[in-house]
């Protein structure tokens, strides 16, 4: 080893072999007081134990006092100056090692819990394989530019977001999303930075490389997230700033009481308010990075803590807690064919956005034949879409917001939806049309009345099919005592048959947008703390009221990852269990930090009073209680 | 011109020591801004570049008696 490599060996490990150093010399000075009568030189090197090992110690509470933040170094240094001052060398010697041995094990331990972010940066692949003037390149993965197509071999790492546009295979996206099993990629598909290609090779135009990726944007948020302090973290340190010096205080009047350096000095040393301060970020961090490798963000401490304390979910129903892809299961025409029905609805419903609309169209268009708009034919329908329907524009059309639309088309009123629109334009409903309602409602499915003229000329049965997680996901936050709520715009009855298949204990129907919020309003009054659930964009209002907003999906849409207080990233809704037993775990586990440190304290602090803790057996103890809430908060990167 | 620069300290003992450094360093001529965060040991400075430059940054981290490391 020459001298560099030493010099570079001792500055890696210089906190190791100063303590090491100080601890022999310690053992040294304190074997040579015991076994013989050299007192002179088991002094001198117990004070070349406490010289060795408070060396860094006092230049750090140096610049404490210089830069006016007293800290715990500052009372180690006045305890073991104290100490010398007034004899007490062996004391001197083991609170300085002492303090030395635990800092260097803190660090270790608080050093991993700060790389737990490492794992999610080491997801990005260095180097991408671009396709440039005919050429494959390799190239660095940040030089990747937006539009160029990158190849990535089976087996590799996708080192950009982007499209496929050519090739197959299966992707891991457990680094963005958490989601465990591999997603099928094809033409169109969309690929995120740091997941990994399984099978065959993919061709993906990028949409964002370097800094500008999902991934990039998650890891920032983390590290974003990890710094907003909670509630406890802030009062705790307000507190510690005021503790330190008022420890001071303490110590010195309890010499002008008592006379007694060593109980002054010992309480110097008992009351670093080390476990306090360190106990709250040490889980809190733990579990945000926790949380963001299993695709769950979590915005910030303060978020988690609130969600600690929920004690009802929301769901909103569609697209939440069904996969939010209606279809039409049943047309039935009260004297006419059912599929004119069907045709007529979708004329009117062609230019409304609501998900029903976009049902009965896409159903209408399924329809082999051209059945009412009056002029098309098989063959015309053969020519525009492969054998399937187009259907014609109406003449107009009126959205009533939660009703249904009013359309008019080859001068004819179309009137599609619900009883209640029906109820404000005094359209009666005969008892077949209301039979078939109330049958097909039982069964969960929404029901769509078609008028013509304001005739009941048919209905339209549709059904957006639970997610099959949601009765286990409703079960497992019912288990540890939560309740559940769904939340729709659907009628009485397709929410009760719902909300009965998902096993949900309460349900709200027939809800505007604007009741939901009012809704999770009322149970914040009645004493509630809320969680809803939702897709993160049309639940915005909801999202926001909420003491939390759980975003569902919100891999590729930022604005989810902006709205909502949590975001899964993945649209698994089995990740919501997770995250709340998640937070109520973070919770307990700052108060169990809290509440060790305090008791430490009290405990430490009574047997000072008593006489049974000396310095440095105050110290060991004192060392011992932050190195436990470290590696009790450090439990919650496993959990 | 104002800049931003970033450093990573793993030895932060206690969020005192992250208070420490963040004095020092707001004291540094042409610091603008800066925090320190003890949990995740990430050090943000804003400052004028005409005026400082983060090599002055990093020597003020290792006279308060820890190791900063590039972000």
């Amino acid at each position: 080893m020459n001298k560099q490599s030493i010099t570079q060996y001792y500055r890696k490990h210089r906190k190791a072999i100063v303590t090491a150093t100080s601890g022999l010399l310690y053992g040294g000075g304190w074997s040579l007081g015991y076994l013989t009568s050299f007192d002179t030189a088991s002094a001198a090197i117990l004070v070349l134990a406490t010289i060795v090992g408070g060396y860094d110690i006092a230049k750090t509470a140096y610049h404490e006092v210089t830069n006016r933040t007293l800290g715990i170094k500052t009372l180690v240094t006045l305890a073991a100056i104290g100490a010398i001052v007034i004899g007490e060398y062996w004391e001197a010697a083991a609170v300085v090692f002492l303090f030395s041995l635990g800092s260097y094990l803190e660090g270790r331990t608080m050093r991993k819990t700060r790389t737990a972010l490492q794992e999610l940066l080491e997801m990005t692949p260095d180097t991408a394989t671009v396709r440039r003037d005919g050429e494959l390149q390799e190239v660095p993965a940040r030089e990747v530019e937006e539009g160029e197509v990158v190849i990535v071999k089976p087996g590799g790492k996708i080192p950009v977001d982007g499209i496929v546009v050519d090739g197959e295979s299966a992707v891991n996206q457990a680094p963005v999303t958490g989601e465990s099993a591999p997603i099928h990629k094809a033409d169109g598909d969309e690929v995120y930075a740091g997941t990994v290609n399984q099978e065959g090779a993919l061709d993906i135009r990028t949409t964002g490389a370097g800094s500008d990726t999902m991934l990039e944007r998650i890891i920032c948020r983390v590290e974003e997230a990890q710094e907003a302090q909670s509630p406890t973290e802030s009062l705790i340190d307000r507190f510690a700033k005021y503790y330190t010096p008022a420890v001071i205080v303490l110590a010195i009047g309890a010499y002008a009481v008592t006379q007694n350096a060593i109980l002054s000095l010992t309480l110097l040393v008992i009351g670093c308010p080390g476990a306090l301060v360190i106990g709250p970020p040490v889980s809190i961090v733990s579990a945000i990075g926790n949380a963001a490798r299993s695709g769950v963000l979590m915005k910030g401490g303060e978020h988690l803590e609130r969600a600690g304390k929920i004690d009802l979910v929301a769901f909103d129903k569609t697209g939440t807690l069904t996969k939010g892809e209606t279809t039409v299961t049943d047309v039935e025409g009260f004297g006419v064919a059912d599929d004119e029905v069907l045709s007529l609805a979708a004329t009117a419903e062609k230019k409304s956005e609501h998900h029903l609309a976009d049902a009965i169209v896409d159903a209408a268009r399924e329809q082999p034949t051209a059945a009412t708009d009056g002029g098309a034919t098989i063959a015309q329908a053969d020519d525009m879409d492969a054998g399937r329907q187009s259907t014609p524009d109406p003449d107009d059309f009126d959205v009533v917001a939660g009703k249904g639309v009013i359309a008019h088309a080859d001068g004819q009123e179309v009137v599609v939806g619900n009883r209640a629109l029906l109820d404000d334009r005094d359209i009666d409903v005969p008892s077949r049309v209301a039979d078939y309602v109330r049958e097909r409602e039982e069964r969960g499915e929404t029901v769509v009345h078609v008028v013509r003229d304001g005739d009941i000329i048919g209905a339209i049965a549709l059904r957006d099919e639970l997610r099959e997680a949601a009765p286990g996901v409703v079960a497992a936050l019912q288990d540890p005592g939560i309740e559940t709520v769904m939340l729709t715009g659907d009628n009485e009855r397709t929410a009760a048959a719902v909300a009965e298949e998902v096993g949900i204990d309460e349900y709200r129907a027939e809800l505007l947008p604007e009741d939901k919020q009012s809704v999770i309003e009322a149970y914040q009054a009645d004493g509630h703390v809320v969680a809803m659930v939702g897709d993160g964009i049309n639940d915005a209002p909801s999202l926001a009221t909420a003491d939390v907003g759980i975003a569902m999906g919100a891999a590729g849409t930022d604005t989810a990852i902006e709205t909502a207080d949590m975001a899964l990233m993945a649209d698994d809704l089995e990740r919501i269990p997770y995250a709340v037993k998640l937070s109520k775990a973070t919770r307990w586990n700052v108060l169990e930090n809290v509440g060790l440190a305090v008791l430490t304290v009290t405990v430490l602090l009574a047997g000072v009073l008593t006489s049974y803790v000396t310095l440095a057996s105050g110290m060991l103890v004192h060392e011992a209680s932050v190195l436990l809430v470290i590696l009790n908060g450090m439990r919650l990167l496993r959990y | 011109m104002s800049d931003t620069t970033q450093f990573r300290v793993l030895d932060f003992d206690c969020p005192t020591c992250a208070s420490t450094v963040e004095r020092a360093l707001s004291n540094v001529d042409g610091v603008q801004h800066v925090e320190v965060h003890y949990a995740t040991g990430r050090v943000e400075i804003e400052y004028d570049d005409s005026v400082a430059t983060p090599d002055a940054f990093a020597e003020t981290i290792e006279n308060q008696g820890y190791t900063p490391q590039p972000a």
